[in-house]
């Protein structure tokens, strides 16, 4: 019979590169907390009948979100073999603290101190022999990033599963009365307990923990005793104060603690300082998206929209090669002006995409991104969002669709559906094609166009936190935001190497299949029509495309953008955000020419403030779970993304031109609307809580 | 018949190899899309959420 081991432990602690290190997966590793939410198996390399659970972060076995009950249910219901506790070696305190729990449950436990190198960087040393005696097993120091010690503590598991040695004793123990009340609980418990799970679940018993499924009348009696006349306290904090005494005493006998400052600490002072945090992270997602779009990313762009897509690249070659076999010319004009203008003018965004994966996942990796969380929190509450909700913003970054779905993780149900409906707001990598377009055709590559487009997706979402906020479907109580942040580290260029190869590689297969048919769709659109009631090729102006775009352009008359290519391509934006750009590259040999800077502006702020991709609806759809809010969602984006076109636009033309007509005043009228939305008195009391908590290693 | 067809043959043969790449892609679509595989089109392996899509929930991950 196969061996089974889980990987317990804290948050973040590093147990899914470890999964990965072990079994040789590909699972998504993310310097945050709460990235892994169910359990995954995998064959551990070289043991074919060992399998490794990866099990999502838990603090401690008493759970409170919907991952942590699914960790506990494994490690309970499924009774691995052994469990593989994974401890954060830098947070040894908390993290132990579950060790305490695991020991009790009656499954053999083996130590994993990760996160090593840190802790000898810090200058602490460790006394493995004598947490391995406190704690009653096996101790190994790891470090899941450089790979060291990993298969000595894995086969040491394994080892410990073949051989079944039985219960293992527990070796902490609570004040006497509290053993004596845990005794006499579980001579209560149901027969149907297993005689080695008894001591955790007449702990739970104790504690109270209505998860566990057990009530017993009878104990309640006692426990009321020691609450009122033995501790003063609930027996769930008198558990807890106990553990972490314990838990104390034996760091106090197993490390040394160096005096000199944690490299953490010193740049948190000033990253995560009040005053210089907020300017620090605007100045580094400036430089990223500076950087990325419009410096080193556009050098490479241009490259290889020279060399490969340009005129005397691939379209010429593919061309003269087409033309020499004798193919028919309007297949050379499918496949040389659809297909490759459509691809080509998406692919050629490559590299601008590569940069910034590269440093989105740098920042992620080394321990920023969660600090941002945790540096917007405070202004997202006054906003009426939490910090939680930048967790999917921060996935939304690649791809809005895992963005969405990382909202369940917010638990208060009207924070979560604002959070579905603002998370599309920030710039997904669908997106950069477009403000790259836009910024090279329209705006000679200023430094400030990619930028304003990340800020104006931080503003729409604090902005309508605002709005939303006040209204009644909305109003709820303000929670509050406890987050772990983990330590910074260099990040190895292994996993920032597969965690940008997976972005990109995502968005060249989108460019391969979606973008390639929707090319060949635009392309015979844009070709064919009806010319006395007869279907032929006809000119571009007269196509099914330009009647189709023809019939709504008008809507857009106003934000400047009113020709049927920009409202087509709007509307194609739907399938996939790219394929604005595809469709410009089929429609349009230059397209500067296309729009005036102002309405070239106004389109980018649409289309990344309206609905966005029909999979993104779908998400949407789904985390909703309800067809009204599915549909008060996309149309909120696409209002919201109307009006600030709208002002962007109408705004401009009067600084510009000075031109003044209807729709400037309707402008001013929209805008008032929008500053009383955002500025009024909420109608409702929010109850608060000024509660912003962050633990810091 | 053969005259056109041999005047047409190199048409013929990119036509085909264009409508059969197309074919691919719309095939692979659906049936991804009916799996549960990567209906958003990203990539499974590099994705955070990915075993959180609820048309993935039964499925063992990739």
């Amino acid at each position: 019979m196969g061996i089974r081991i889980a990987l317990a432990g804290n948050p973040n602690c590093g147990k899914t590169m470890l999964f990965n290190a072990l079994t040789g997966s590909n699972q998504y590793v993310g310097n945050w907390a709460g990235v892994t939410v169910e359990a995954k198996e995998g064959k551990m390399k070289g043991e074919r009948d060992v399998v490794i659970a990866d099990l999502p972060g838990i603090y401690s076995l008493s759970p409170y979100t919907p991952e942590e009950v699914v960790a506990r249910n494994y490690l309970i219901n499924e009774k691995p073999d052994v469990i593989l506790n994974i401890i954060d070696g830098t947070n040894l305190e908390r993290n132990l603290y579950l060790t305490t729990q695991l020991c009790e449950i009656g499954t053999p436990v083996v130590m994993a101190i990760n996160m090593i190198d840190i802790v000898e960087k810090n200058g602490d040393k460790l006394n493995l022999e004598e947490i391995s005696e406190h704690f009653g097993c096996v101790c190994f120091e790891v470090s899941a990033l450089k790979g060291t010690g990993i298969k000595k503590c894995a086969n040491k598991a394994v080892e410990i599963a073949r051989k079944n040695t039985g219960i293992p004793p527990v070796h902490h123990c609570f004040d006497d009365k509290i053993e004596a009340a845990i005794h006499l609980i579980s001579t209560m418990l149901p027969d149907s307990i297993e005689t080695k799970n008894k001591r955790f679940y007449a702990t739970k018993v104790f504690e109270r923990d209505e998860l566990i499924g057990i009530k017993i009348p009878e104990a309640e009696e006692l426990i009321c005793h020691i609450e009122n006349d033995e501790y003063n306290d609930d027996s769930e904090s008198i558990i807890a104060d106990q553990r972490y005494r314990y838990i104390t005493s034996c760091i106090d006998e197993c490390r040394v603690k160096s005096t000199k400052t944690p490299i953490t600490r010193k740049i948190d002072n000033i990253l995560t300082n009040r005053f210089l945090a907020l300017p620090i992270f605007a100045l580094i997602m400036f430089a990223v998206y500076y950087l990325s779009v419009s410096s080193i990313g556009l050098m490479l762009s241009d490259f290889v929209n020279e060399t490969i897509f340009g005129d005397n690249g691939v379209p010429m070659l593919v061309s003269d090669f087409l033309t020499s076999i004798n193919c028919a010319p309007w297949l050379t004009s499918l496949i040389v002006d659809g297909i490759l203008a459509g691809v080509g003018a998406v692919l050629g965004f490559v590299p601008q995409i590569i940069i910034l994966f590269i440093f989105l996942s740098f920042l992620e990796d080394c321990g920023y991104m969660s600090r941002i969380a945790f540096i917007l929190d405070k202004m997202f509450h006054r906003f009426g969002l939490s910090g939680k909700s930048f967790i999917p913003m921060l996935v939304g970054t690649g791809c809005g669709v895992p963005g969405v779905m990382a909202s369940r993780t917010i638990e208060n149900e009207s924070d979560r559906r604002m959070t579905v409906i603002t998370t599309t707001f920030i710039p997904c990598s669908a997106k950069l094609p477009v403000i790259a377009a836009i910024s090279a055709a329209f705006f000679g590559d200023a430094w400030w166009l990619a930028p304003s487009a990340y800020f104006i997706g931080i503003a729409a979402i604090i902005c309508s936190g605002i709005i939303l906020k006040k209204t009644r479907p909305f109003q709820s109580e303000d929670t509050p935001f406890v987050m772990e942040l983990p330590s910074y580290h260099l990040p190895s260029v292994k996993s920032i190497a597969k965690a940008t190869g997976d972005r990109v590689w995502s968005y060249i297969k989108k460019a391969g299949t979606i973008i390639l048919l929707a090319s060949c769709l635009v392309w015979f659109l844009a070709g064919y029509g009806f010319v006395d009631g007869r279907f032929t090729a006809v000119e571009m102006d007269q196509s099914i495309l330009a009647f189709l775009g023809h019939l709504i352009n008008g809507l857009f008359a106003p934000l400047g953008f009113g020709t049927w290519q920009a409202t087509v391509a709007s509307l194609l934006g739907l399938v996939a955000k790219e394929e604005i750009v595809g469709v410009f590259g089929v429609l349009y040999s230059d397209l500067s020419t296309a729009l005036t800077p102002l309405a070239a502006y106004s389109f980018l702020v649409f289309n990344l403030l309206c609905v966005p991709c029909m999979a993104a609806v779908g998400a949407i759809k789904r985390e909703m779970n309800n067809t009204k809010w599915t549909l008060f969602a996309v149309g909120y984006q696409c209002l919201f993304a109307y009006f600030v076109s709208f002002c962007i636009y109408q705004f401009g033309l009067l600084f510009t031109t000075g031109a003044v007509g209807i729709a400037t005043v309707i402008a001013f009228i929209a805008l008032a609307v929008f500053l009383f939305l955002l500025l009024r008195k909420p109608k409702y009391n929010i109850p608060k809580s000024a509660v912003n908590t962050e633990v810091v290693k | 018949m053969i005259q056109w067809l041999a005047n047409n043959l190199s048409t013929i043969i990119v036509g085909t190899i264009l409508l059969l790449i197309m074919a691919a892609i719309i095939v692979t679509t659906i049936k991804n899309k009916k799996k549960g595989n990567s209906f958003c089109r990203c990539n499974c392996s590099g994705c955070s959420m990915s075993s959180h899509c609820q048309s993935r929930a039964d499925k063992p991950c990739d």
